[in-house]
């Protein structure tokens, strides 16, 4: 399997008057094309910080970040919201629905980003939304709204999914559910699949754990076997 | 209080939001208090003007009032005063015309100093002039002044320079435009008089019954020449129908100003509330009584409101009618010009305040009254169900845009309908001051181009002979014409107008009330549209009419309605005037030979062009506040519209920074704000169109007697009031493009509302 994403040195900054804080602290890894990888950490840890700088919404403030033999680090504005558009699935704890377009509409709208022929319906059934499509965000439960915002992202098929504490909002059955789903996506449909969480339990599912400490890398930790999902002990 | 910190936090962080509040309520309490007081002002300063110099309530004329009279007289009056007036001529290069007034005790209509003495009716030596004209010719007190009349010579000491409440407008006989180096009056004692016997011709009067029944009395008790009213006097009434324009002016166009503030105030000062509603859960949860919560969300928007409203109170009043009141001074005469004030302006400014509390209040005890976990939550958009396009096939046609904001406009519907009311107020207030704009050169081109086709108009001197008139109107190929005031009267209805009477003439030409050329016969008599409509008669109808200053009243029947737009009133031809059994006396002649020599007989010469300009003058300050208007229309349009965009972008800030994240360019997320804006702005401007029409028609309608308005409109002001409309909406939009471009995905994505 090839690399899809490589951070080397990679720093963040956040300077508050002559406060610095230091979010992300040289931190190192790869992640394999199709990998399901568990990003671990107390809160405050920098799990958010990695996922929005490999995800193009905050920029580095040294180091590198490799995406496909490409820097992010060195994108523009422009770059960057391409890149976002054709590589990056993003899926929030709160969803970020577009409360004015129904579920449908909310996959659909990623034909006005990508060339991709989106069947929204054929997507909203793949995540178990059938006969929701026409219901605004509104109208539908957390689960199904987060199941909403996993057809938005994997609709205009991105190389990688980043997942934000996606089940943090969810009960735990609705949670397992949602990250089954997350799962399947990567070993159906060879999805690179990041997890940010802070439940441990969800690391033995994964092919690739990492587990950060105030900004920095505590361990990588490869997986040989991982467990379904839904075989875990919640 | 940390309550009060986390206000003063959430102002600094929504700061424009705030600042917006605090200059809507500035600019809307500035203009309406500014606008309102210089018609207050008007008001108020000539009516102080009035009873301090105890102004007549009628005047009456004959050749002498004779004693018998003023003992008939007394009897239903509380105070009266006899006057010698007469005409003379100054010893200046110009032979200005003075009017004299050889005065009793001048109790009544007070000479007003305000340069040298008082008025002193026992000395026989002075005189006391009119300012305006002394300052035209820069005269001033201790200087002497010779007036001839009647054969007379009177040379005087100049005692006293000031005012006089009957000359607060002193018509000019030679133009529109008062020529104070033309024209004067002067007070002096009866006893200046050179004769020993003075023939006393006007009375003045004051007293308590009706107008009406005064001159029922008076026409039961005694014989007279004529008898001029308060309200009917040509100062008093010229300066109430300059007052009643600003009026309709100051009473349309702030109310409207005051609306679309108060529209869009409390529409924010909600929104406002409604954004806390978390915030509003969390602080009930923690333990906060409503009461405090309630008060701390009404505290928001009170002091920045209170503080808007208080300066625009103050400040409004002392800049706006000073803009005004220098134009007015070209046609008037007051020793001041003070800014009015009215209990109405602390009365809106305090409903202003008011409401905008009560606004939150509402908005902030709904949100407190739900249980504080559903408020913690956002809340859930009330989602109507799918009309009829979203049914339809066209719907998934359309593309995300329109699809979004057709969407937003929806569920947003009083957000919606705020942005185009309040660019439907804006666009009205632009329509209607073009309009008058408009208005007024379509007046000035019917009346100048359309209807006198002269070049020069010569005004006879009154008393020429009338074989010197006629000579001079040889050797200037012209041709004579009589204008006089009437008194005309029908249907019970009685107007003062005027008779103009023309000599086989094709230099004036008549038009109907849409401008279209008619002719007129010889025998014809013609009514005005304007007088026809008060007198409430038409053709065939007969009225009764008599020229003021003789007391011949004839009957006719009126032939034919014509429109004209500066003076109403009668058009016929000298032949048929004879007919009538009156007199043909020329007052002035007409011709289209460009005029420059002195005769003996002329008073003075006007070209047409110095018409035009006069015409310009005397509008001077109609087209000031039609150029306030202008300025105050198009900033409200950006406060509008700008506290629009602050608003719509706070509620969507969330839903950007997601479609941003999901990989939107900026370029297509500031067109769908574009696209929502102009949307909004073009519904209001074809809304605003009509109802700026109907707001000038309204304007117009006020213009005063004598003034005939066809409210027009051109095409290349409409389409000026929607480009600046368009461009205002457009620049504002151009605001908030740069808040997407710099917005942070990360934070407008963290916290949940
Ligand atoms: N915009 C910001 N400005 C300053 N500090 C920030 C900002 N965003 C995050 N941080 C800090 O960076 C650290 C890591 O935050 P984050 O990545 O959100 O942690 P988590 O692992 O809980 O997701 C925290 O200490 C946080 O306070
Ligand atoms: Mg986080």
């Amino acid at each position: 399997m090839s690399t899809l994403i490589e951070f080397k040195d990679v720093v963040k900054e956040y300077k508050s008057g002559d406060h610095v804080l230091r979010a992300m602290d040289n931190v190192n890894f790869t992640i394999d094309e199709g990998e399901f990888v568990v990003i671990l950490g107390p809160s405050g840890a920098g799990k958010s910080t990695l996922l929005n700088l490999l995800g193009g919404l905050d920029s580095t403030t040294s180091g590198q970040i490799i995406v496909n033999g490409e820097h992010v680090e060195n994108f523009n504005d422009n770059e960057l919201t391409k890149y976002r558009a054709k590589n990056v699935g993003f899926i929030f704890q709160f969803y970020n629905l577009i409360p004015n377009l129904t579920a449908l509409e909310n996959v659909e709208l990623m034909k006005d980003i990508v060339d991709v022929n989106i069947n929204g319906e054929e997507v909203l059934n793949s995540v178990g939304l059938e006969g929701h499509s026409n219901q605004f965000p509104a109208q539908l439960s957390g689960g199904e709204q987060q199941r909403v915002s996993i057809a938005r992202a994997v609709a205009k098929q991105p190389a990688m999914l980043l997942c934000d504490e996606p089940t943090g909002a969810l009960d735990s059955k609705t949670g397992v559910l949602i990250l089954n789903l997350l799962q399947d996506m990567s070993n159906n449909k060879n999805t690179t699949v990041i997890i940010v969480t802070h439940n441990a339990i969800l690391a033995e599912a994964a092919d690739k754990v990492i587990r950060i400490k105030n900004g920095q890398i505590e361990s990588i930790v490869i997986n040989e076997n991982p467990r379904k999902v839904e075989d875990l002990e919640w | 209080m940390s309550l009060f910190k986390k206000m003063l936090r959430d102002i600094k962080v929504n700061k424009t939001q705030f600042i917006s509040i605090f200059l809507m309520a500035f600019i809307g309490i500035f203009a309406f208090c500014g606008v309102c007081s210089e018609y207050y002002g008007l008001e108020q300063t000539s009516s102080e003007f009035y009873s301090d110099t105890n102004l007549a309530d009628g005047w009456i004329y004959n050749t002498t009032i004779t004693d018998g009279a003023i003992d008939e007289i007394k009897n239903f009056t509380t105070d009266y005063e006899k006057q010698m007036v007469v005409q003379s001529v100054g010893n200046f290069s110009n032979d200005p015309e003075i009017t004299l007034h050889f005065v009793e005790d001048n109790e009544i209509s007070k000479f007003y100093t305000t340069e040298g003495e008082d008025f002193n009716s026992s000395d026989d030596s002075g005189v006391w002039l009119d300012k305006r004209f002394a300052d035209a010719w820069n005269l001033t007190v201790g200087d002497n002044i010779t007036f001839k009349f009647n054969g007379l010579t009177l040379e005087k000491e100049i005692k006293g320079i000031g005012y006089s409440p009957e000359y607060v407008y002193e018509a000019s006989p030679t133009s529109i435009i008062p020529n104070f180096k033309d024209m004067g009056f002067a007070y002096l004692s009866n006893e200046s008089f050179p004769l020993s016997d003075i023939p006393y011709n006007v009375l003045l009067v004051k007293f308590n019954q009706s107008p009406d029944d005064f001159k029922d009395s008076l026409d039961d008790s005694v014989e007279y020449l004529s008898y001029t009213q308060q309200s009917d006097h040509v100062s008093v009434s010229q300066f109430n129908e300059e007052m009643a324009q600003h009026k309709m002016i100051g009473d349309v166009f702030p109310i409207v100003f005051i609306l679309v503030t108060f529209l869009t105030l409390l529409t924010t000062m909600t929104r406002i509330v409604t954004h806390q509603r978390t915030q509003i859960g969390v602080l009930k949860a923690v333990g906060y009584k409503n009461r405090t919560i309630i008060l701390h969300f009404m505290s928001y928007g009170f002091w920045l409101v209170l503080a808007g409203a208080v300066l625009g109170l103050i400040s409004g009043p002392a800049i706006i009618p000073d803009l005004f009141y220098p134009t007015m001074t070209s046609r008037y005469s007051l020793p001041e010009w003070n800014p009015g004030f009215d209990i109405s302006f602390v009365v809106v400014a305090a409903a202003m305040v008011i409401s905008s509390l009560l606004v939150s209040y509402i908005a902030a005890r709904n949100i407190s009254k739900e249980n504080p976990a559903n408020t913690m939550r956002p809340k859930a958009p009330n989602m109507s169900s799918s009309g009829f396009l979203e049914n339809s096939k066209l719907w998934t046609k359309l593309n995300f845009n329109l699809r979004w904001n057709y969407r937003d406009a929806k569920r947003n519907n009083f957000r919606a309908l705020m942005a185009i009311v309040g660019v439907m107020g804006c666009v009205a207030l632009l329509i209607s001051a073009f309009g008058m704009n408009d208005s007024m050169e379509n007046l000035k081109t019917w009346e100048y181009d359309d209807i006198s086709h002269f070049d020069s108009k010569l005004i006879i001197k009154s008393g020429a002979s009338l074989s010197d008139i006629d000579d001079v109107r040889e050797e200037v190929n012209g041709s004579t014409i009589m204008e006089q005031a009437i008194e005309i009267k029908a249907q019970g209805n009685e107007k003062t107008a005027s008779l103009l009477t023309l000599n086989n003439t094709n230099l004036i030409s008549q038009t109907d009330k849409n401008k279209n050329p008619i002719n007129l016969s010889d025998t014809d008599i013609s009514l005005s549209a304007k007088t026809a409509e008060s007198l409430n008669v038409g053709v065939g109808d007969t009225v009764e009419w008599h020229i003021i200053g003789y007391d011949d009243w004839v009957k006719c029947k009126i032939t034919n309605i014509h429109g004209e737009p500066l003076s109403q009133g009668i058009i016929l031809s000298s032949d048929k005037l004879e007919d009538l059994g009156l007199n043909f006396t020329p007052t002035s002649i007409i011709t289209t030979e460009h005029v420059d020599d002195d005769y003996d007989s002329i008073k003075s010469v006007s070209t047409l062009n110095q018409m035009v300009s006069n015409w310009n003058e005397m509008i001077g300050s109609v087209m000031m506040m039609v150029s306030i208007l202008i300025f105050f229309a198009v900033l409200l349009a950006i406060v509008v519209l700008y506290n629009l965009g602050i608003l719509s972008f706070t509620e969507i800030e969330r839903e950007v920074a997601t479609l941003k994240v999901l990989g939107f360019k900026t370029a297509d997320l500031r067109k769908l704000l574009l696209t929502q804006n102009l949307f909004f702005t073009a519904i209001g401007f074809i809304l605003g169109i009509p109802l700026g029409f109907y707001l000038m028609t309204l304007m117009l309608n006020a213009a005063g007697e004598s003034l005939y308005y066809i409210p027009s409109l051109t095409l290349g002001n409409i389409l000026l009031s929607g480009f600046i409309t368009f461009v205002v909406s457009i620049v504002v939009n151009l605001l908030f493009s740069s808040k997407i471009k710099n917005l942070n995905m990360v934070e407008a994505l963290k916290d949940v509302e």
